[in-house]
């Protein structure tokens, strides 16, 4: 009965029972929820990014730390009035259809993402909307662009690169339909798309003709050879029996898991965990324009009576460590001064609580359980507000509804995690803000605001550093916000996958892994 | 055509009062002010409610059920495409639950009080008590995981291959099947027991007529009725969406298309959804009315 079953499946459906049975070279990777479409940086989520840059590459890509290096292209030149950029491109890139790699696929794809009616993400990034605006992309030569921009902008590269931009991807005219519409990515990536089944899987199939970077392995860029003939990322909604589908060798990858799952599966000899501190940042948010929040002392008072690194290890299970800075652990730029940060200290604690004359008025700490770092940091949190004598009550909502109180600004306290960005200045963009304007930020500090200008035009690495080290002492007295830990991607893949690990942007690379 | 009205009306307005706005999920917390007013506008949604209501409506009546946010896809085809695989789910399941249940109901009721009708009513209780997710979580752990039998994940249309398609819908419709068996046995019991206890049956028995001939062409037929809308009910109720076990079994059906349409706040789906829920609830109990008169003479009379 079973060997009869197991091998009609085999046979007939593609999906392996046991591991060792499945193809050899397929290799098969969790995805919690179906990617949105295929047009990079366009109808996207991070599924959705994470699937497509297997198969597109842009002028830029980010290395193994986050930061914009060449991609596609072989060098770039910035003039000295910081306003024009010339990308040199590889010679003989091809794309999946065959076709070879110009600077008018550059010119297309540019005008095809400036285009209104294409829907880019990252439209109003570059379009004069909030102060950057590409004014020309001109070819020069079949291997030369120039990209002309109306002020000086440090961010240019780095914004160009990220992941929810689609990495400006270069595709080829082919990936759209005669109407103009998307039709499917004709990229330069390691991969191309072999089938897309809507809520059951994406397939990608190996690229022969790759055009591999000959250099070593450094996340986007770098050596990415395709070294299995298919990557299927499979949906499977229900963490559980995703779960029990990689334990049995369905699966060979889960790019992220629960920390409380890493944990759990650690001990499990044909498993391999890979944990790595990511960009993104966990934090606890304060409404400073709470009538009690209002009030700094306290502010400070439930930032110093938090035991961070109790905190920080039960949710994480000792994964990530304490970082009370929005600058990641991960960062250039986190240096020893963004390593001080806030001090569990229940003493002062009560004493800035009197000085504050909190008179055991409940606040309210808002969570989700999509994120179960979220949650369980609410509930610890009101267990060590309690142990002060701070009165807290954790309501818990849907996704959904958490994410319009944040974007209305309407909680008092709010345990929410922010994406992952590829530059500092981008972390504090996040929370520096107006509230007038824009209710979901959480700090709007007139030093704040003009330090976070100043770093957002600042090309210097020396100057950037001070404004992100006086950010950071600004944010640790006034407290708007308290950042936790830089979020730990934490992922498993079978003994028998070699390659794989876990990176700072959160996403599977399935270059330069293999299946044995 | 007014209640088509009225669901219209009530789905496209509740479905608002959640909180959450698409643009906004769609984007994240990396959307900028202007990022997001542009993806609202070219998703309709900077419109007043009236008019994305009379544009939604308006298509409705022609047919056309609007385009998914999160997809792009069209709605109805994706709808007709989920529904037709958690109908072959419920289908087999509510069939094959009704096949053991009413008989094992009838004989259960004929057996009052006897170890039979003990374990039988045990046994239906201790079903309907069980949660679908943790038994078809219980189906994965045993007939997947341990026994290796069966597959974990995937699906396979029965269109493409008759075989492995039963293969994989083996444990969502076995789970189904048995959580079934449990609310249609009690109800087939307790209207066997009603109509068992009326004169007509004393009647009959005192004619000499056996106990078969009493329990299946006189009581059966009357005490099937409530029980035949029971499983009209059963039938609507599931064929509107089985999310639960569709998640577990990930199974691509209509079910888990409301939910993650629901989270991901994609309008047009959810509103389509719920509108051809609606629809087939209400198809499904008018042919289970108009098979009455099949098994019940008097209906046809009236």
């Amino acid at each position: 009965m079973r060997k009869t079953l197991l091998v009609l499946a085999t046979a007939v459906t593609g999906f392996g029972f046991a591991a060792g049975q499945a193809t050899a070279t397929t290799l098969r990777v969790y995805l919690d929820a179906d990617i949105r479409s295929t047009d990079p940086g366009v109808n996207r989520d991070g599924n959705t990014d994470g699937v497509v840059l297997h198969m597109v590459e842009g002028l830029v890509g980010y290395d193994a730390r986050g930061v914009p290096k060449p991609l596609l292209a072989e060098n770039i030149a910035v003039s000295p009035d910081g306003l024009t950029y010339t990308f040199k491109l590889r010679a003989d890139v091809k794309f999946h259809n065959g076709a070879t790699l110009t600077a008018d696929d550059v010119v297309w794809s540019w005008n095809r993402y400036l285009n209104p009616k294409t829907g880019w993400r990252c439209l109003t990034d570059f379009n004069g909307d909030v102060g950057l605006k590409v004014e020309s992309v001109t070819a020069v030569d079949p291997l030369t662009v120039t990209i002309r921009i109306n002020e000086p902008s440090p961010l240019f590269l780095a914004n160009i690169a990220r992941s929810d931009c689609g990495m400006t991807a270069i595709t080829h005219r082919s990936s759209v339909k005669p109407d103009g519409s998307w039709d499917k990515p004709i990229g330069t990536g390691p991969f191309k798309l072999a089938e897309w089944r809507r809520r059951e899987f994406v397939s990608l199939a190996r690229f022969d003709d790759y055009s591999n970077p000959d250099s070593e392995p450094d996340g986007y860029v770098g050596s990415k050879r395709p070294l299995v003939d298919e990557v299927r990322f499979v949906v499977i909604s229900d963490p559980a029996t995703a779960k029990a589908a990689f334990i049995r060798g369905d699966i060979d990858i889960l790019p992220r898991l629960p920390y409380s799952e890493a944990d759990e599966l650690k001990p499990n000899p044909n498993i391999t965990i890979s944990a790595q501190p990511g960009l993104a940042a966990t934090t606890f948010l304060l409404q400073t324009r709470d009538k009690l929040l209002s009030n700094v002392k306290l502010r400070q008072a439930i930032a110093a009576a938090i035991d961070y690194d109790e905190l920080v290890g039960s949710v994480t299970y000792d994964l990530a460590t304490s970082n009370s800075s929005l600058v990641p652990v991960a960062s250039l730029f986190h240096t020893n001064v963004h390593q001080n940060g806030f001090r569990h200290d229940p003493a002062l604690a009560k004493k800035l609580l009197q000085e504050a004359g909190y008179k055991g008025q409940t606040l309210k700490i808002t969570t989700n359980k999509r994120n179960q770092a979220n949650f369980d940091a609410a509930i610890i949190l009101q267990a060590m507000l309690e142990a002060v004598g701070i009165k807290a009550e954790v309501e818990v909502l849907e996704w959904g509804v958490q994410t319009d109180r944040w974007q209305s600004g309407k909680y008092q306290i709010m345990s929410f995690s922010y994406s992952s960005r590829m530059d500092p200045a981008l972390n504090y963009e996040g929370a520096v803000g107006p509230k007038d304007s824009q209710p979901r930020k959480v700090w709007e500090d007139k030093m704040a605001l003009d330090a976070l200008a100043e770093v957002t035009g600042e090309a210097r690495n020396e100057e950037r550093q001070k404004l992100f080290d006086r950010l950071h002492a600004a944010m640790i007295d006034q407290v708007p916000l308290i950042p936790l830990f830089s979020t730990v991607t934490a992922g498993a893949s079978r003994k028998n996958v070699k390659g794989f690990v876990s990176n700072v942007f959160g996403a599977p690379l399935l270059w330069e892994v293999r299946k044995d | 055509m007014p209640t088509l009205l009225i669901v219209a009306v009530s789905v496209f307005v509740l479905i608002r009062l959640i909180p959450g706005d698409p643009a906004q999920l769609m984007l994240g917390d990396l959307a900028t002010p202007a990022s997001l007013a542009d993806l609202r506008g070219r998703l309709g949604l900077d419109q007043s409610l009236p008019v994305q209501f009379g544009i939604w409506f308006g298509k409705v009546l022609s047919g056309d059920f609007g385009q998914s946010i999160a997809s792009q896809q069209a709605v109805l085809p994706l709808i007709l495409q989920r529904f037709s695989i958690s109908a072959q789910v419920v289908l087999v399941a509510v069939l094959l639950a009704s096949l053991v249940a009413v008989p094992a109901g009838v004989i259960a009721a004929w057996k009052q009080n006897s170890s039979l009708d003990l374990s039988l009513v045990t046994l239906a209780t201790l079903l309907l008590s069980i949660p679908t997710f943790w038994l078809g979580l219980l189906f994965l752990l045993f007939f997947g995981l341990k026994l290796e039998w069966l597959p974990v994940v995937g699906y396979v249309s029965i269109s493409e291959n008759v075989e492995a398609g039963l293969l994989y819908l083996l444990m969502p419709i076995m789970t189904l099947f048995l959580h079934e068996i449990g609310v249609i046995l009690r109800m087939a019991r307790a209207s066997t027991l009603e109509v068992l206890r009326l004169d007509y049956i004393t009647h009959a028995r005192a004619k000499g007529l056996s106990e078969m001939a009493v329990l299946w062409r006189h009581a059966f037929k009357n005490a099937f009725g409530p029980t035949w809308t029971l499983i009209g009910l059963v039938l609507g109720n599931l064929l509107g969406g089985i999310a639960v076990v569709e998640t577990v079994f990930t199974i691509p059906g209509l079910g888990r298309l409301l939910v993650d349409s629901i989270f991901a706040r994609d309008y047009p789906v959810i509103q389509g959804c719920l509108l051809f829920v609606a629809c087939t609830y209400v198809l499904v109990n008018l042919v289970i009315d108009l098979c009455y008169p099949l098994f019940d003479p008097r209906v046809t009379a009236a």
